[in-house]
């Protein structure tokens, strides 16, 4: 079934790039026929080439249509509206994190559609923010956490997928059809996911852990380190406390606040490096993603585990910029790297978990084995996902600057 | 031809003061655009208030910023940053004016090379220079792994985030900054006037404290500001050397302004800090014109 799911997209793509890559003259025609009445209408031929070609994945084509179809074309429409007409196409434009795509994912696709890609590199995530909120950057793809997805749509940065672009699409798992950041998937496909727990050395640290406890205990004084990341530490201390981890409750928020005031003596640094402080033996007991811990190769004795009261589960997106130049060849993009093996050769070299059910057979077997990766459905099921909380936020930063100043 | 019989002096004089104005004109503009503007700029976002995701709203301007800056909470930090700069500033002197005065008196014909040498590590980033000193001071790094090569220590001694490393990487970062202008003082020092004082029984001591050190103040004030003042503001150093303990003002104002998204609070903190240090310098000035001049 999944190799057939795999040709089918693989031929449709290649019907798609013999009618974008091989009749340049014509692409702006596409696009505007494309704005004109909506991508289902303009990419009938194509649909209809593929339908012929390979009967046994009709099924999924027709599901798409039929679902761009059902849910009308409000998305269709707003999606081409923002298509500037006079815009090339034989260029993307992506700005990522660095190291986080396997090593053939881009030379495969710019030799499949005849596109130039461009990538750029962030290595920290608010300059993305600020980079892209003044329009754009210039840039069509960008790979925001999933919570900060409301917020950009409220904002009006992004643009909605062009779902008719992205049949690999299907190969999600079934909780990740329509995450609760963004209904249906309407902006933002999900690309990588990974958990939020403790790490300890097992050499350093004696006793077996299985509790956020772990981070607040007063004989490892200077050993613990814990994230950089307002969000992240309030989610340890009310983990501990039994709350929601998007509570807006100030009355949680203060029980958490003084939590957070009786670890920092014991705190060594706050870092996102949680790598480098595990690595080097800086930390003994440290919060970490699990998925960084999984690139902890050279200390053995690290050990991860999502405590008993609970986790965090986050995930970065793929999304296209509202002022993107180039929206073909980034939904195309975005529907390469849902692509089964394209999807699996980026868990395989960076390490964490797509939310690509599909790609599971081909993903190395040790990344599946390692539980900070890939942990058990019942661990999974017990994970809480951030949620954006809109001007509540101010609530978690105010107290959180107030304890980093120390006061 | 009536220009030429002008007399020469008053033609001098003339173009002189207008090459003057002419000359003025970038560093007035530099000022202009690159401090009085930015510092404009600042003073009217902290005046304003933040919208939902994080943009500066400028309608109804007020003062509210400034008394959450001005909140106890904030203290320990604004302490931090005035310690880890005081410190800084005191070690790079100390440190700093021996050095100078070394190449001044012993440099001989490789004084060049020599102050060249000091301003080498300025070829590699900052930052790179800062990681060196992260390796350097881990837990598993350089100096422990000696230390417990050599059986000195079983266990690690914690030095990466601490005030000693931020002290350390910020001494490090500005030193230089201190010995290029004690050099050009120590430099210019007429080596006769010490000669005269030994000459009238003065020991080496006094000779240094009565004649060499006052003659050297301006260099040491201008050694002392060019350390103070970007030590105050650093937050790359306290950032990456220092640790959960170590908080500075500046740290502060970077997490409101990427992480938070507070640009009006971080604009309030900014401005004060700004006024901290000018106040100190201008009070440093004011000192030194006094004990100089007299």
């Amino acid at each position: 079934m999944n190799l057939a799911r795999d040709e089918a997209s693989v031929d449709l793509e290649r019907t798609l790039v013999e009618y974008l890559a091989d009749r340049r003259m014509t692409r702006r025609a596409l696009l505007s026929r494309i704005a004109a009445a909506g991508a289902t209408v303009a990419l009938a031929p194509i649909l209809a080439a593929c339908a012929a070609a390979t009967p046994s994945g009709s099924p999924i084509r027709s599901a798409t249509a039929a679902a761009s179809a059902a849910d009308g074309s409000p998305s269709m429409a707003a999606s081409a509206s923002p298509t500037p007409a006079s815009s090339p196409e034989g260029e993307l434009f992506i700005y990522n994190w660095a190291d986080y795509l396997g090593d053939d994912v881009i030379p495969s696709f710019e030799k499949r559609y005849k596109v130039k890609v461009t990538q750029d590199f962030f290595d920290n995530y608010d300059t993305m923010r600020a980079k892209i909120g003044q329009n754009g950057g210039g840039y069509d793809i960008i790979f925001p956490s999933s919570v900060d997805v409301p917020a950009f749509v409220k904002r009006g940065l992004l643009q909605p997928l062009d779902q008719v672009l992205i049949p690999n699409k299907t190969n999600l798992g079934t909780e990740w059809q329509s995450p609760g950041y963004d209904t249906g998937n309407v902006y933002s496909m999900p690309y990588m996911w990974w958990t939020t727990g403790v790490a300890y050395d097992s050499a350093k640290v004696a006793e077996p852990l299985d509790s956020w406890d772990a981070l607040w205990m007063d004989k490892y004084k200077g050993h613990i380190v814990v994230l950089d990341d307002v969000r992240e530490a309030f989610a340890a201390a009310l983990f501990r406390l039994g709350k929601s981890v998007n509570t807006t409750v100030d009355g949680d928020l203060d029980a958490a606040y003084r939590l957070l005031a009786q670890q920092k003596p014991l705190v060594r640094t706050y870092t996102t490096d949680d790598i480098g402080a595990l690595s080097s033996g800086d930390a003994w007991i440290c919060h970490a993603w699990g998925s960084d811990v999984h690139q902890v190769t050279d200390r053995p004795t690290v050990k991860f585990f999502i405590p008993r009261e609970g986790g965090v589960r986050g995930s970065d997106t793929t999304t296209i910029l509202a002022s993107a130049a180039h929206p073909i060849a980034a939904n195309l993009f975005i529907n390469h790297l849902l692509d089964a093996r394209v999807s699996a050769a980026n868990t395989n070299k960076i390490g964490y978990m797509g939310p690509n059910a599909a790609a599971i057979p081909f993903i190395d077997p040790a990344i599946l084995a390692d539980p900070s990766v890939n942990p058990k459905r019942a661990v999974i099921d017990s994970l809480q996902e951030l949620l954006d909380l809109g001007p509540d936020l101010d609530k978690y930063t105010t107290r959180w600057n107030r304890l980093r100043a120390g006061g | 031809m009536t220009e030429l019989t002008e007399p020469p002096e008053v033609r001098a004089g003339l173009s002189t003061r207008a090459a003057g104005v002419v000359f003025l004109v970038p560093g007035l503009a530099w000022l202009a655009i690159f401090f009085v503007l930015p510092l404009g700029i600042i003073l009217l976002v902290s005046l304003g208030h933040k919208d939902a995701f994080g943009g500066v709203l400028l309608d109804r301007l007020n003062l509210d910023n400034f008394s959450r800056a001005l909140q106890p909470e904030f203290l320990p930090a604004f302490v931090n940053s005035l310690r880890y700069a005081l410190l800084t500033t005191i070690l790079a002197l100390l440190l700093g004016y021996p050095v100078a005065y070394w190449i001044s008196r012993y440099g001989g014909r490789r004084k060049t090379l020599l102050l060249i040498l000091v301003m080498l590590p300025f070829w590699t980033s900052y930052l790179i220079r800062t990681y060196a000193w992260m390796i350097i001071l881990r837990d598993n790094g350089v100096v422990n792994s000696i230390l417990a090569a050599f059986g000195l220590t079983n266990q690690p001694i914690i030095l990466l985030n601490t005030d000693f490393s931020v002290i350390l990487g910020m001494t490090y970062g500005f030193m230089p900054f201190a010995i290029l202008p004690l050099f050009v003082s120590i430099d210019r020092l007429d080596p006769n006037l010490v000669h005269a004082s030994r000459d009238l029984y003065a020991s080496g001591r006094a000779a240094f404290l009565h004649v060499t050190l006052p003659l050297t103040m301006p260099g040491i004030t201008a050694a002392a500001l060019l350390t103070f003042i970007p030590a105050i503001g650093d937050f790359v150093t306290p950032d990456l050397l220092g640790g959960a303990q170590t908080t500075t003002i500046a740290k502060i104002v970077q997490n409101l302004f990427l992480s938070s998204r507070d640009w009006p609070l971080g604009s309030a903190l900014g401005f004060i800090l700004m006024v901290v240090t000018v106040s100190l310098t201008l009070l440093a000035l004011r000192t030194l014109r006094r004990e100089v001049i007299g």
